[in-house]
């Protein structure tokens, strides 16, 4: 054998070990008609999966490596975030090993893990294609980093853990965050989802109670109030008995700044509203009848039915 | 830097392409020299006539004739006697785990013995919910991340070590399928292979693409 070979040969084994070595603690989560998705085993007890796989709340099982298939309960779900957490008979199988999402760059090889049947795991590699800090995925949860890769996500690989060629997890994959490339949540927020869902049951998101849109100011207003953006965000609806309304916030005020940031864009006030904004006072600068004027805003939890 | 190179050169040396009809005009797959005097191995699909054409690595055409064909497995034996090609080593895809890395070789989409490189799913049925209509559930099948494409059929799928473990057949949901070598290897030896047992067919489900 040539030393290519031997070098190949050698990279195949440790991918193969890495797959064996996450793939005791991934498991196929039965929750939906036909094809089952995968599940990682987070702690004792906890498999973590994505959200959207999860098609009902009653009868769902969990297939484990050693290919026992056992009753699992939704103990919480969260369509934001795109995750949801499934309690399962404890012991029956090791906890998977976490490696630190920030630690991976471009380039980095990876491989997405999956089990469907009793055949054992699935697996898929590639690299790691583009990381950042924290954004914001179009269901509308915080992820606390972007991790995406150039991996397959076959069907039934969504909720599988993103494992690196020492076979620690990274995050859950799913194929419902982006088209192009495979998003993987991270594991900071898997843990910060979990631990939420498990304590609440819901996922705490900041809400004021008001609709917004952009306006500009004409420039003679502008100069005459002393205002230094050149637009703002005009409050069109407020709810009743929302922190929007309690603050006295009216339709056809204009919100100029939030906490001293000017904003003429209703993306930079949902990130006002993120992390742990709810019970926080947001200091708003407002136009009010063509005078200045400003209002504090305590941030209340989005109500459940809008979650 | 680790290359597939090596591995890669002594594998094209023992496919070629095989083309339907005497004139070797029409559109065609791989095929692999899997013994020693012009035993040529190939999918079903890639030739429903008896009379067919071989093109050698080195660019020489050759006649051949279908021998056995069976569709189910979609393996076919064509016989090339004027093909002298070193055979393919082969080896059983259920001694690898998944992850293992393996390439491909083929025509995918007329680009002659292409390279592609994925891993190992799994080697057995294909998981409940992406069945094909009209295939036997418990056929087993190599199951690869690995990107297939039409011209791909017919061509090896191989191991680290450049050892033939199936034979390109067919893209199903993204996944590239092939048929496992000891399955093809009973093909050319005249064995009877395992009909299904259960008989469980789907009538609904992915539709496959052959390749």
């Amino acid at each position: 054998m040539s030393a290519d070979t031997n070098a190949l040969a050698a990279l195949s084994d440790q991918l193969a070990d890495a797959v064996a070595q996450a793939g005791a603690a991934t498991v196929a989560v039965h929750g939906r008609p036909r094809l089952a998705s995968t599940g990682v085993h987070w702690r004792d007890g906890i498999v973590m999966t994505t959200e959207g796989t999860i098609r009902r709340e009653d009868g769902i099982t969990v297939t484990l490596p050693g290919g026992d298939t056992v009753p699992a309960t939704l103990a919480g779900r969260d369509r934001g975030t795109d995750l949801a957490v499934l309690r399962i008979p404890a012991g029956r199988l090791p906890v998977a090993t976490k490696g630190d999402p920030a630690a991976l760059k471009p380039g980095h090889l990876v491989l997405a893990l999956a089990r469907l049947d009793e055949l054992g795991a699935r697996a898929a590699f590639g690299a790691v294609s583009a990381v950042g800090g924290r954004w914001r995925c179009w269901k509308g949860g915080e992820i606390d980093r972007l991790v995406q890769s150039d991996l397959v996500i076959y069907p039934g690989f969504g909720g599988g853990p993103l494992v690196d060629a020492a076979g620690r997890i990274h995050g859950l994959n799913s194929g419902g965050l982006s088209r192009s490339l495979a998003t993987t949540i991270p594991a900071g927020t898997v843990d910060r989802v979990l631990d939420q869902l498990v304590e609440r049951g819901y996922v705490s998101r900041g809400w004021i109670g008001a609709a917004m849109q952009p306006v500009r100011f004409n420039p003679a207003a502008r100069q005459r109030l002393g205002l230094a953006s050149e637009g703002g965000l005009v409050i069109v609806a407020v709810e009743p008995d929302a922190p929007a309304a309690a603050a006295g916030l009216l339709v056809g005020d204009v919100i100029v700044s939030v906490n001293g940031s000017p904003v003429d864009d209703p993306a930079q006030v949902v990130e006002a509203l993120a992390g742990d904004a709810v019970g926080k006072s947001l200091r708003l600068d407002l136009v009010r009848g063509g005078q200045r004027a400003n209002a504090d805003v305590l941030v209340g939890e989005r109500p459940r039915e809008r979650r | 830097m680790i290359s597939l190179a090596a591995a890669a050169e002594r594998l094209r040396a023992s496919v070629v392409v095989v083309r339907a009809g005497a004139d070797g005009r029409a559109g065609g797959g791989a095929g692999i020299a899997w013994r020693a005097g012009g035993v040529v191995v190939t999918s079903a699909h890639v030739v429903d006539a008896r009379d067919v054409t071989v093109v050698l690595p080195d660019g020489g055409a050759v006649p051949g004739e279908v021998v056995r064909r069976d569709p189910r497995r979609d393996l076919a034996l064509v016989l090339a006697p004027r093909a002298a090609l070193p055979p393919v080593r082969h080896a059983d895809p259920a001694r690898l785990r998944p992850g293992s890395l393996l390439f491909a070789v083929g025509h995918p989409l007329g680009v002659v013995d292409a390279v592609t490189t994925g891993v190992l799913q799994a080697t057995g049925p294909l998981p409940p919910g992406l069945g094909v209509p009209g295939m036997p559930g418990d056929l087993a099948w190599l199951q690869a991340d690995l990107r297939l494409a039409p011209g791909n059929s017919g061509g090896p799928v191989a191991d680290a070590e450049g050892r033939v473990v199936g034979v390109s057949a067919m893209v199903v949901a993204g996944l590239g399928l092939a048929v496992p070598a000891p399955d093809v290897e009973a093909f050319v030896a005249g064995e009877a292979l395992p009909r299904s047992a259960s008989g469980r067919t789907p009538r609904r489900g992915r539709r496959p693409a052959y390749i």
